[in-house]
């Protein structure tokens, strides 16, 4: 507790993005239970209006209030930034754990695969893929995860390679106890800070890259409230209406800066080169 | 220096056969029948048959696949079902496009991410450090779409200074030569063609260059940080040099190397925005192509797309690495 006191102390930057994190987040929960409208609620004779009391940041083109759907957009984006992070953490963990644990031809062939989907630009892989796939929301989570599960195999690999020759997993091996059971024991839970950061580094992208492909036509259908869909839906009213367009747009940058902020903070803190920088 | 090259091409092999067998592999991802859905709603059975014979999905997954190399080998990506022509035909005549776009945004980013990483690197903590953390940090949490859409905003539909989107004034008819606009109007000397071509890049330039630029920036502050406590940078001081001469000599000579190294991953990721950037500011490129593709589901045209968009980062990545023994005689030693 003390540790993360200090940390909080030393980094003002993550600290205010940890605090307006907070504050999307309630925003986000609490939000739509407070707002009188409804997020699909249609009022076709209020379309486009600019920002009032009524509506704080204006109504769409179908008459919906835009507040009440960026509110609602951000409990997908949590959700998103949570769902395809969880995806790819365990798919990249397992196998990356795994290729440096056996060595030999196993961790050939898997980091060659690794190396072979980190050929692509992410964001082209994950489009191709979710084209495969067929659009919608979930499709294109699954798209981004396989497009980040790789980074996680990568780190995993490197902490399992650097555990596995500790003295106490090879008294664990000698005293003959099941592999699963190391590996999930002592080489996973001892590697387990460098893949957090590497979790709270990959939210940030999680975000704009399924966001990007809503942005696409690739994820969220209409009439879902997701933000990346909501800025291409209201492309057409750019020119007098920008805020319907630019609101979800803005959420989106909000929330993946305060994740950046927090994950960059939390990098520079497991790295002992650096961290004695910010002592 | 030639066998290094020789030997980093031939390490890429593996890597390559397994980016094809991905890429391959995408249509086969399509649920249910491929020639079904690649034909859509009201093929008459006789196309249906007539595809999946062209494609050989009668044949075993393995026997398609060496077909597709040996097609892919003579040049053979495919036929796009929306216009029938050939997919690599397609693709080459939109490749110009983008390399003048991710090469002009690599260039500008270069010019504006090195300075200001070199100036907070020197300066840590002062007013303008902070400003460029905010800066880079906003820069890469910023959706592609997003700045492209305010900077339309601004400077096209309310300033007016520049045009919304396209690649040339459509006022303007000329041949293409090499395909890269600014080039072709240098060649011919015609002034006005350069001018305006200058005007249409300037809008989608920024977009792409402000990512790499703000991760640039900050990489280029960290390394200069790291490098400025050396101890050859006190010697130099010891010498007697000047600040810029410590600074740009023996400071940043040796942050730039893993410098470098950024711009090429990152050059990957740039790839991936300009599908966006070319998207929104109609650009005839590759990446507009793709994303007209997936509208389509012109499968061919998606396959081909994303292969060449993958060979385009491999092939940047055995630049870097080239690049890193051009400037760096210890790399450049081990090469040999």
């Amino acid at each position: 507790m003390t540790a993360l006191v200090h940390f909080l102390r030393k980094n003002s930057l993550a600290t205010a993005g940890g605090l307006v994190l907070v504050a999307v987040i309630l925003a986000v929960i609490f939000g739509p239970m407070i707002s009188p409208y409804g997020p699909t609620k249609l009022d076709v004779l209020n379309k486009l209006q600019g920002p009032s009391w009524a509506h704080w940041l204006g109504t769409d083109s179908l008459g919906r209030d835009v507040m009440t759907r960026v509110l609602h957009g951000g409990r997908y984006t949590l959700a998103i930034g949570m769902g395809v992070v969880s995806i790819a953490f365990v798919v990249g963990v397992l196998f990356g754990t795994l290729a440096g644990f056996a060595g030999g031809a196993v961790d050939m062939i898997i980091m060659r695969v690794v190396d072979a989907m980190l050929s692509f630009p992410a964001l082209v892989l994950a489009i191709a893929l979710a084209a495969a796939f067929g659009p919608s929301l979930n499709n294109a989570m699954l798209a981004v995860a396989i497009t980040l599960a790789p980074q996680f195999a990568r780190v995993a690999r490197s902490q399992a390679l650097a555990i596995s020759v500790k003295p106490y997993v090879e008294a664990a091996v000698s005293l003959g106890l099941p592999t699963r059971r190391i590996l999930w024991r002592y080489v996973f839970a001892n590697g387990l800070g460098p893949l957090l950061v590497q979790a709270s580094l990959s939210f940030g992208s999680a975000i704009l890259q399924t966001a990007s492909l809503g942005f696409l036509g690739l994820g969220a259908q209409p009439p879902l409230a997701e933000w990346g869909a909501d800025v291409s839906a209201n492309l057409q009213y750019m020119r007098e209406s920008p805020w319907v367009a630019l609101s979800p747009g803005m959420a989106i940058l909000l929330t993946v800066l305060c994740f950046n902020l927090i994950g960059d903070s939390l990098a520079d803190w497991f790295n002992p080169r650096r961290r004695n920088e910010i002592d | 220096m030639a066998s290094f090259l020789l030997r980093r091409l031939l390490a890429l092999i593996p890597v390559l056969i397994l980016v094809l067998v991905i890429v391959f592999s995408l249509v086969r991802l399509i649920p249910g029948d491929p020639a079904v859905t690649l034909l859509g709603p009201g093929a008459t059975d006789a196309q249906i048959a007539a595809l999946r014979a062209q494609m050989r999905l009668d044949e075993p997954f393995y026997l398609q696949f060496v077909n597709y190399l040996l097609g892919l080998l003579q040049g053979d990506m495919g036929i796009s079902l929306k216009s029938g022509a050939p997919v690599l035909q397609e693709i080459l005549l939109r490749l110009p496009a983008t390399l003048e776009l991710a090469i002009c945004a690599t260039l500008v980013a270069i010019l504006v991410g090195i300075p200001i990483g070199v100036l907070s690197g020197t300066r840590p903590n002062s007013i303008f450090d902070h400003f460029t953390r905010v800066f880079s940090l906003v820069g890469v949490s910023m959706p592609a779409f997003l700045l492209a859409l305010i900077l339309q905003l601004i400077f096209a539909t309310y300033l007016g200074w520049l045009p919304v989107s396209g690649r040339l004034s459509p006022y303007i008819i000329m041949q293409p030569i090499t395909g890269f606009v600014i080039l072709d109007g240098i060649i011919t000397g015609q002034w006005d063609i350069v001018w305006s071509a200058i005007r249409y890049l300037v809008l989608p330039t920024a977009v792409l260059a402000a990512f790499l630029a703000a991760t640039l920036g900050r990489f280029v502050r960290n390394t200069m940080l790291e490098v400025m406590s050396e101890d050859f940078i006190r010697t130099a001081r010891a010498k007697g040099l000047t600040r810029a001469q410590v600074v740009l000599e023996h400071g940043l000579r040796n942050s730039l190397l893993p410098a470098i190294t950024v711009v090429g991953l990152k050059f990957a990721e740039m790839l991936g925005g300009a599908i966006l950037t070319e998207t929104i500011f109609a650009w005839p490129g590759i990446g507009r192509f793709m994303f007209e593709a997936i509208k389509n589901r012109d499968y061919p045209v998606i396959q081909g797309t994303t292969l060449v968009f993958s060979l385009l980062f491999m092939l940047t990545s055995v630049l870097v690495d080239l690049l890193y023994g051009v400037l760096d005689p210890r790399v450049r030693k081990r090469m040999k």
